[in-house]
């Protein structure tokens, strides 16, 4: 059986430690490089995977041959950087979501990996939750009827780092947590959001250097009304490190997905109490349907233009609230 | 010392809640009951032991040991009596929504001042237990400064009445049913700046009342909230509330459907779940109106508290009808 060979580009992004952790368990797939501008994060990473091969220079790390694809999980706003020159070497590509921090990035990238003819996956790791795809199995069997509106939650922890850095991040929490409900929506109805309407602010921790909290109302074209509740809200000893929601409204049937919403508390050994998860891995599905699209020459269940479309909503959410008026898409 | 007499108008399903509240009340006449269809007003007067019952409500205006009235008729027939009530002198306790017009709602806590007859409004959630301890809370600095909230309000359509239906009646679902969450709200975050919402007649057919409703609430601080109300659960749907207050320094959730000290399941009924076992939020909300009627306080949820959880509500009608986001304070009538 043939393997796909791995590179992750950064491990800015916290997740870059969970797919290097996937890559290094799944028989069809191997990690043989990592880059990092980061020289201390890039031998912390090389000695916890045991990977052999780092690269300071990313375009070293490109020009080799035996690389098949590639991992994006930098900060965001280096994602059209990393994603164009990965399609001009001719690599398929995962991107960590947000696609990128503007839409002409976001549109640069798509262009360029139509010219290369490779793969992109944006990492819409919820799509391949086996709570949120039985819901997806459901609704196409009409099991809700109609959709007539759904209501979403995002809510996390604050992730440090980059993450409130506009110039790294594009943005705070709602570059972070827009995306992935949106993507649910989207993925759902089949629809595209035709207005978005937002109050964003920084509520909980004042000394961030970005919003922490917004809430967006959508409005799909078919009608459908959708909302978002995305924030760092979650304090530091909630049981979890927060929440993907989702109470889908239909003419047959109301279905809530709490997608991490454990049955199991946990206290252990003095620490205070914990949701114990013992969910599905969705990063271990999200990379094995990608390694199938590679070899099947087929299509990601995200892709890029589903990237776009997303972050469309974020960009237009901060739109919205700056002047205070709903916005109509496309942008552009 | 004789107790005070009270008329209950209106013998519907809310109607029945308040009348067993009154009889808990020991020294407490209830002197009769009211209701256009003269069936529910018999029933009425049989189930709690009431002498006079009457299908025309100025009967027990003009009966002189009638000191309290208590309105529990449809909303869109609340301000011509309690104006009328309090024409009569009568202490006037009516059901949220105060009426559906801000302009009724001046005119009833005008004829309340000029006949200087106590008046409340039944916002309920001001006695919920969960939710008076999740202010106490609040309030007590447990979770550092209130910020965000969400608050959820949802049933299945409420086919019992032919006037929730009818938008010029009933006001729609954010009217009638999230008026609580906001009025509670308002109690915590303070008062309410701007509304954004969204929302229409998404599955009722029959229907020219919202079924469903979301809002963005944007308080005087800064703070910000979302309501959603719902009646567009399937058909035997267990009614459910959630709350959910995020502060600078934690956060508390309030669910009706999460783990409770007590739940008994019977045979094909919903199971009956007690989060508490002291006095009901009714009985307390009751004895609060008569205690501020024997004793000349004023109560808790003023005409004026009720106008302001009103012109909200309002607010977020009109946000939906035209689209934009609508300011407070609110000219004109939007129902």
């Amino acid at each position: 059986m043939k393997k796909i060979r791995f590179a992750i580009l950064s491990f800015a992004h916290v997740h870059a430690w969970s797919y290097a952790r996937v890559l290094r368990q799944l028989t069809e797939a191997e990690l043989v490089a990592i880059y990092d501008d980061d020289l201390e994060r890039l031998k912390r990473a090389a000695e916890l995977y045991g990977v052999k091969d780092t690269y300071a220079d990313y375009r070293q790390l490109l020009k080799r041959n035996d690389v098949d694809a590639v991992i994006i999980a930098s900060e965001n706003a280096k994602h059209a950087e990393l994603t164009i020159a990965s399609a001009e070497a001719g690599k398929h590509i995962i991107v960590e979501k947000p696609l990128a921090t503007t839409l002409e990035d976001a549109e640069r990238m798509l262009k360029a990996v139509e010219k290369a003819g490779v793969k992109l996956q944006q990492a819409f790791v919820m799509r391949y939750h086996d709570a949120t795809v039985a819901v997806k199995r459901m609704l196409d069997d009409g099991a809700a009827g109609k959709i007539l509106a759904i209501t979403t939650t995002n809510h996390g922890k604050f992730p440090g780092l980059w993450f409130d850095d506009p110039k790294l991040a594009g943005g705070g929490a709602v570059m972070d947590h827009t995306v992935h409900t949106t993507d649910l929506m989207r993925w759902y109805t089949g629809d595209e959001v035709e207005e978005v309407y937002a109050s964003i602010g920084r509520n909980i921790r004042s000394v961030l250097r970005s919003e922490d909290c917004a809430l967006i109302s959508l409005k799909f074209r078919s009608g459908v009304i959708g909302s978002v509740d995305c924030s760092w809200s979650r304090h530091d000893s909630w049981p979890i490190w927060g929440d993907v929601y989702l109470a889908v409204f239909g003419t047959e049937g109301y279905i809530v997905v709490d997608a991490f919403r454990s049955c199991i508390n946990l206290v252990s050994n003095g620490r205070p109490l914990t949701w114990h998860y013992f969910g599905p891995d969705a990063d271990t599905n999200m990379i094995k349907d990608f390694v199938r699209a590679v070899l099947e020459d087929g299509q990601p269940r995200a892709t890029g233009l589903d990237g776009y479309k997303a972050l469309e909503v974020a960009i237009a959410a901060y739109e919205s609230d700056r002047k205070n008026v709903p916005v109509k898409l496309p942008l552009r | 010392m004789g107790g005070l007499g009270v008329a209950v108008i209106g013998c519907g399903f809310i109607s029945g809640v308040h009348l067993r509240a009154w009889k808990k009340i020991p020294d407490v006449k209830l002197l009769a009951v009211v209701d256009v269809i003269e069936g529910k007003a018999k029933k009425a007067a049989q189930d709690f032991d009431v002498p006079h019952r009457f299908t025309d409500y100025h009967k027990v205006l003009d009966m002189k040991d009638v000191e309290i009235v208590d309105i529990c008729t449809p909303t869109y027939t609340h301000a011509e009596i309690a104006i009328a009530a309090a024409k009569n002198g009568k202490h006037v306790l009516v059901e949220k929504p105060i009426a559906l017009k801000l302009r009724e709602a001046d005119e009833m806590i005008e004829a309340a001042r000029k006949a200087g007859v106590k008046f409340m409004v039944a916002h309920c959630l001001r006695w919920w237990p969960e939710y008076v301890e999740a202010k106490q809370l609040v309030e007590n600095g447990a979770i550092g400064e209130p910020r965000i909230a969400r608050a959820y309000r949802h049933s299945s359509f409420p086919e019992w009445t032919f006037w929730h239906k009818d938008r010029r009646l009933s006001g729609g679902v954010f009217v009638d049913m999230s008026i609580h969450d906001v009025d509670y709200l308002r109690w915590v975050l303070g008062e309410v700046e701007e509304v954004y919402a969204r929302g229409g007649v998404l599955k009722t057919p029959d229907s020219t009342s919202h079924d469903y409703t979301h809002a963005i609430l944007k308080f005087r601080d800064g703070a910000i909230a979302y309501v959603e109300g719902s009646w567009i659960q399937p058909v035997g749907f267990p009614f459910s509330t959630y709350l959910e207050i995020v502060g600078t320094k934690g956060m508390l959730t309030v669910d009706s459907q999460s783990p409770a000290s007590l739940r008994i399941y019977k045979p094909n009924m919903p199971p009956a779940i007690y989060t508490h076992f002291e006095e009901d939020a009714y009985d307390k909300e009751i004895r609060h109106f008569y205690e501020c009627v024997s004793e000349d306080r004023e109560p808790a949820v003023t005409g004026e508290e009720a106008r302001k959880t009103l012109e909200v509500v309002l607010a977020a009608v009109k946000s939906v009808d035209s689209g934009r986001p609508v300011r407070l304070p609110l000219e004109g009538e939007v129902i």
